[in-house]
């Protein structure tokens, strides 16, 4: 009988295991596994239908942080939603820990947070921490003392008694994360953790990000502040059009670009420049001094020696690393235009 | 364990929403109005003070259900308060019967709250041959409001606030007149009988749970009826709940 997928597609399934079994023999390896993992939503008015996410083949290993990039509508808050439940696969499967996504018990090594998350106004921040432990199996008096505890780590211990209602953006963004530790999950999946925050709400998360990463957890999270992703993450995954474009480590992708080398001069210096040299500069002038930037970092040692031998004072010699931005931006760029059939989640 | 926790956290948001306040409020004033108009109803004052109390508990109740009942899991779903519950090792069965759980459990309050202020007046009036009748349809009005809420969690879980609250109007009056349609049905040719036969028979018996005149009248209903129309109760909603919960795990939550 085919699958759900397979009468909207037309398609045939790509053989991958069925949901239920890990797949492959590492599968303890791997904090999370998906193997042709795809939602597509059909509109029941017009029986159209759209894609959210297509055949994400994608392994996350035990401790390490993994940053999930993409531009609106990629793909990413799908993926995460369907890891943690809020959404059906529609084909493929996905594994927390060896667990199928599809039962219930595979979230019981999860914390996460949503894009920007919603709570009960009624609620203190104690009682939605404590409801938040229970709800993930920590018994009364524990999920009580830790939400206290979580309180004063997150610098919310003064707004106790206070209603969520009451709480700003950055207080609510910070509850949510301390909501998705409380249990200690070996695993946490975080959708734009630092959005709407602060710079000091950013170095907070960022820190708090570390610790769990320096006690060994698992972490899988969106984001578009890239300068956070390159700090904090071990390996990144770009997804674009619902589908994955490139998994690699973030030394990796900053390395692997063109080394380009800024070399800059006091003043305005004006020597006539062999053709061969100029060819390889652009100069850009600057207020105190000239900036000249060499594409080619390999030609490094000839410029230099001609620049001293033409008399240059050279203020500074500087290797200019490809940012992850550079890297993301042009994935992005390379990526097929958006099309009609797709929908963010 | 975990359908406990969502039934308390109900629970508590009903009762800290000023609309119960207010329900409790117009139920205190209704008794009141009962006993100005009391001396107008030609010595049947009594009569019209346990009529009056009881039709205030059910009614105000069904007001609960449809302002509370009808939005619980579409608000969630609305404000996204659902995804901090359901990315936790929670079944979506156990998240709809502990918000049908706590929403019932609440209605009880109102119920008990009202029941009592009632009680105490016909004592207070010297006319406790009343109480055990109006005990009886105190309990069968909460059993009535029980299956209310099961279709309006049902509701909720499928539709929008305002639509669940006129599906779950439309249940109500369907329900209250489940008899005459059945009468109804005896009387349409063909097609029609079958039609209004299985409208009846799927709407909820709702005059089951009607033991107002009864004490209006200082009398009480049978305890095989009483137990009858718990077991209907418990049925229905199991029945209601268990469509809900096959609906609600397939969906997905934007």
């Amino acid at each position: 009988m085919p699958s759900t997928d397979d009468r909207l597609t037309g398609r045939p399934a790509p053989d991958h295991p069925a949901p239920g079994r890990p797949a492959g023999d590492d599968a303890d390896e791997c904090a999370v596994r998906a193997a042709g993992l795809t939602k597509l939503y059909r509109n029941p008015w017009t029986l159209k239908v759209t894609r959210g996410l297509e055949d994400l083949d994608l392994e996350v290993r035990r401790g390490e942080v993994m940053g999930y990039l993409g531009p609106n509508g990629a793909g990413k808050t799908t993926t995460l939603k369907l890891l943690t439940g809020l959404h059906k696969p529609t084909r493929g499967g996905a594994w927390i820990f060896g667990e199928s996504i599809e039962t219930t018990s595979s979230r019981r090594r999860i914390g996460f947070l949503p894009e920007q998350p919603y709570f009960y106004d009624y609620l203190t921040g104690p009682e939605y921490l404590e409801l938040a432990g229970r709800l993930s199996g920590l018994g009364g008096r524990e999920a009580s003392d830790r939400a206290r505890q979580w309180m004063g780590r997150i610098g919310l211990g003064a707004a106790e008694r206070r209603r969520l209602r009451k709480y700003s953006k950055g207080m609510l963004q910070r509850l949510g994360l301390a909501a998705a530790l409380i249990h200690e999950p070996d695993l946490l999946l975080l959708d734009e953790p630092m959005s709407g925050l602060d710079p000091l709400g950013r170095r907070d998360v960022r820190d708090l990000l570390l610790e769990q990463r320096s006690r060994g957890v698992t972490v899988l999270f969106s984001s578009h502040i890239l300068p956070d992703v390159e700090m904090l993450c071990d390996r990144v995954a770009i997804v674009l059009e619902g589908r994955l474009s490139r998994v690699a480590r973030v030394g990796e992708l900053v390395s692997g670009g063109p080394h380009r080398v800024e070399i800059r001069c006091d003043g305005r210096p004006v020597v006539a420049m062999p053709a061969a040299i100029a060819a390889l500069l652009t100069r850009i002038e600057r207020p105190e001094e000239t900036a000249f930037v060499l594409e080619q970092g390999e030609r490094l040692d000839e410029v230099l020696r001609w620049m001293l031998q033409a008399g240059v004072r050279l203020r500074a010699v500087t290797p200019q690393r490809s940012s992850l931005e550079d890297l993301y931006v042009a994935a992005a760029q390379a990526g097929v235009e958006p099309s009609r059939d797709r929908r963010p989640a | 364990m975990s359908t406990w926790l969502i039934a308390h956290n109900t629970f508590r948001e009903a009762m800290r929403d000023r609309l119960l306040v207010g329900v409790i409020a117009a139920g205190a004033v209704l008794l009141g109005v009962t006993q100005l108009l009391g001396p107008l109803a030609m010595g049947e004052g009594r009569r019209l003070t346990v009529d009056f109390g009881l039709s205030g508990i059910s009614w105000l109740g069904l007001l609960v259900v449809l302002l509370v009942g009808t939005s619980l899991v579409a608000k969630e779903l609305e404000r996204r308060t659902i995804f901090n519950l359901l990315s936790r090792p929670i079944s979506r069965p156990s998240y709809l019967v502990g918000k049908w759980a706590g929403l019932s459990a609440t209605l009880g309050t109102v119920v008990l709250s009202m029941g009592v202020g009632l009680c105490a007046l016909l004592v207070v009036r010297g006319d406790r041959v009343f109480v055990p009748g109006v005990l009886q349809a105190m309990v069968l009005a909460g059993l009535e409001l029980m299956v209310m809420t099961s279709l309006a969690v049902m509701c909720s879980a499928l539709s929008t606030p305002v639509l669940s609250a006129l599906y779950t109007l439309g249940f109500y009056i369907v329900g209250q007149w489940s008899y005459d349609l059945r009468l109804l049905a005896a009387k349409a040719p063909g097609l029609l009988h079958g039609l209004l036969e299985i409208v009846a028979d799927l709407a909820p018996n709702l005059p089951l749970f009607n033991a107002r005149t009864l004490a209006a009248g200082g009398h009480m209903t049978s305890w095989e009826h009483m137990g009858f129309a718990l077991a209907y109760a418990v049925l229905y909603s199991g029945c209601v709940l268990g469509l809900a919960a096959a609906a609600f795990e397939s969906r997905d939550f934007k």
